[in-house]
């Protein structure tokens, strides 16, 4: 404050009252002889509009001749409500590059914003400045939003500014909604031109910078998700003058590369960018990079910035992801689930299959079962059962007739009982030969003297010891039962 | 683009199964349980199948534990013709 003094020592007394600081391109307080002079130029006559400077309009005649002597308060005054009714000044945006700037110890900033032919004072109160993201500073060029208002103890006027924005701004707001307009009316964001991402990529085309953390963190995703892709990386530019042709160029090597080998190209492409500022961001609005992202051969995915920024790029892209990272993670499926479904696959095949094998074996038993019942032994069985039956009809009958004669019988002779019983005798040693005759047919007999029947694995009757060699698998069939062997040793058969 | 892809080589029974690529493994697999699980085969194409299934599932459980995601930079050559470089992890800052 002293040295605004020192400067400007008209102002001296004010100056020690005041917080403003004067400039040194402040106009110097004015000498009396000044004032009149100027005071002089200004129209005197009565029908150049004394209204003007008129604090009460209405109330004076306008016929009052001769110049009007004002206090500089009232003056300033005039100044101040004429400013104050003006409407484009009461609500108003200004573009500029800031000069100096200051904060007072009531914590208001003070700040000058000029261009080629002029300067603007600026404060921004304390409140306002806290709740405002970004400080003024030397040399920034910026849009400031507030009113004009005029300061009365120095006699100046000043914007007080309620919001400020980098420069810039509208006019990019401004462009990204018309883009934003003309793209959607020709159906470039339409819903129904998203492509599905394919369900298995192979090989996975990337066009971003090559440095920064955004291709490490995506390669990250990719080999802990989907290792077995390949990924092709096109490198470009991703900010500054040059960017949008720069990613509109990688987008165009990635189109038209196929692999030599297979002649395949990518299956999909990830255009990546990590987070920065609007300016930052902006070449994903460029309509050269949103069409360029439109019309790519394969689906491709689009994670730029932050979640919260929205780029056109991003509604041109078959699928939007919020960050570089989710961008990976959405255009590859999980290791994991695969690992999952890859058991599941797993335990169907080995159910399938044996469901499979049981089947024939299934219908194997049926026919054995059916074979079996045409072997001798079952028919010598249902013979055995048949003559036991007879026999047994026989000898009921036999008896019930005993018995009946018996009672005549007794009476008469004791030789006749023993007669008929001789009989039976005879009769039943009948029926125990024509029984043997009949099992002497099948090969069970002879089991039943002990022999077995000796079947390779594939079920031959072995009948040379010389066909078989150790650990061979045989089945022996006894007279009741069957075991399974192997061969321990085999002794030479002509010996 | 001329060379013979082994993706449409003749034999598919035969194709190399070391070479085959995950999803054409799965795939394949997929229709070996589907069709085994309708069933009505004989019993050596049955078996046939299993064992060919058996060998897809290791396949894709060995690429599935043991893949390495391959890295490459996509540089264009004067003329125009476009050349895969490997890029390693290490990689960066080359623009």
């Amino acid at each position: 404050m002293s040295s605004a003094s020192t400067r400007a020592p008209a102002s001296t007394r004010r100056g020690s009252e005041s917080v403003r600081r004067p400039r040194p391109d402040e106009e110097p307080p004015l000498t009396f002889d000044e004032f009149l002079a100027r005071g002089a130029v200004k129209p005197p006559g009565p029908p150049a509009s004394p209204s003007a400077l008129d604090r009460s309009p209405h109330s004076r005649p306008a016929a009052q001749p001769g110049p009007r002597i004002l206090a500089v308060g009232d003056l300033t005054r005039i100044v101040r409500d004429t400013l104050r009714d003006a409407p484009r000044l009461r609500d108003l945006w200004v573009e500029g590059e800031v000069g100096q700037v200051s904060v007072s110890s009531a914590g208001h900033c003070y700040f000058t914003m000029k261009d080629e032919r002029a300067q603007l004072r600026c404060m921004i109160f304390r409140d306002d400045r806290l709740a405002i993201p970004f400080e003024p500073r030397t040399g920034l060029r910026l849009v400031a939003h507030g009113r004009l208002d005029v300061f009365e103890p120095q006699g100046t006027y000043q914007l007080y500014v309620d919001s400020i924005q980098p420069a810039g701004f509208g006019d990019l707001a401004l462009r990204f909604e018309a883009l934003k307009a003309q793209l959607a009316a020709e159906g470039l964001f339409d819903a129904k031109r998203k492509r599905p991402l394919p369900q298995w990529p192979r090989t996975i085309g990337i066009a971003t910078s090559l440095s920064g953390a955004v291709l490490q963190d995506m390669r990250k995703v990719l080999a802990r998700r989907w290792p077995m892709a390949r990924v092709i990386v096109s490198s470009c530019q991703v900010q500054g003058a040059g960017a949008s042709s720069s990613i509109v160029a990688a987008l165009r090597r990635l189109g038209r590369w196929t692999d030599p080998q297979s002649g395949r190209a990518t299956d999909v492409v990830i255009v990546a960018r990590g987070g920065g500022s609007l300016e930052d961001l902006w070449p994903f609005n460029e309509e050269a990079v949103v069409r360029a992202i439109a019309a790519h051969p394969c689906p491709v995915v689009v994670g730029v910035g932050h979640e919260t920024d929205v780029t056109l790029a991003e509604f041109a892209a078959d699928v939007r992801a919020a960050t570089p990272s989710v961008a990976a993670e959405l255009a590859v499926p999980s290791r994991d689930d695969q690992s999952a479904g890859l058991r599941v696959l797993g335990g169907r095949l080995t159910g399938s299959a044996q469901r499979a094998i049981a089947d024939p074996r299934r219908r194997l038993d049926a026919e054995r079962r059916a074979l079996d019942g045409l072997h001798p032994r079952a028919y010598l069985d249902a013979e055995r059962e048949r003559i036991g039956l007879l026999l047994d009809r026989a000898t009921r009958a036999a008896q019930g007739r005993l018995e009946v004669e018996s009672g005549r019988l007794a009476r008469a002779d004791d030789r006749l009982p023993m007669l008929l019983s001789g009989r039976l005798m005879r009769a039943r040693s009948d029926l125990a030969r024509q029984v043997a005759a009949l099992s002497a047919l099948g090969p069970f007999a002879t089991l039943e003297r002990g022999y077995a029947i000796v079947r390779d694995g594939d079920g031959r009757i072995v009948r040379d010891a010389a066909r078989l060699a150790p650990a061979d698998p045989l089945t022996v069939r006894l007279a009741r039962g069957e075991v399974d062997v192997r061969v321990e040793h085999v002794a030479d058969s002509r010996s | 683009m001329t060379d013979t892809s082994p993706e449409t080589a003749p034999d598919p029974q035969v194709a190399a199964l070391a070479a085959m690529p995950f999803d054409k493994a799965l795939a394949e697999l997929q229709s070996v349980v589907g069709r085994l699980e309708t069933g009505g085969l004989p019993l050596e194409g049955s078996i046939e199948l299993y064992e060919r299934g058996v060998a897809l599932h290791e396949h894709c459980a060995r690429l599935l534990k043991g893949a390495e995601l391959r890295v490459q930079r996509l540089v264009e050559q004067t003329g125009g013709a476009l050349r895969t470089v490997d890029l390693s992890p290490d990689d960066g800052e080359v623009v």
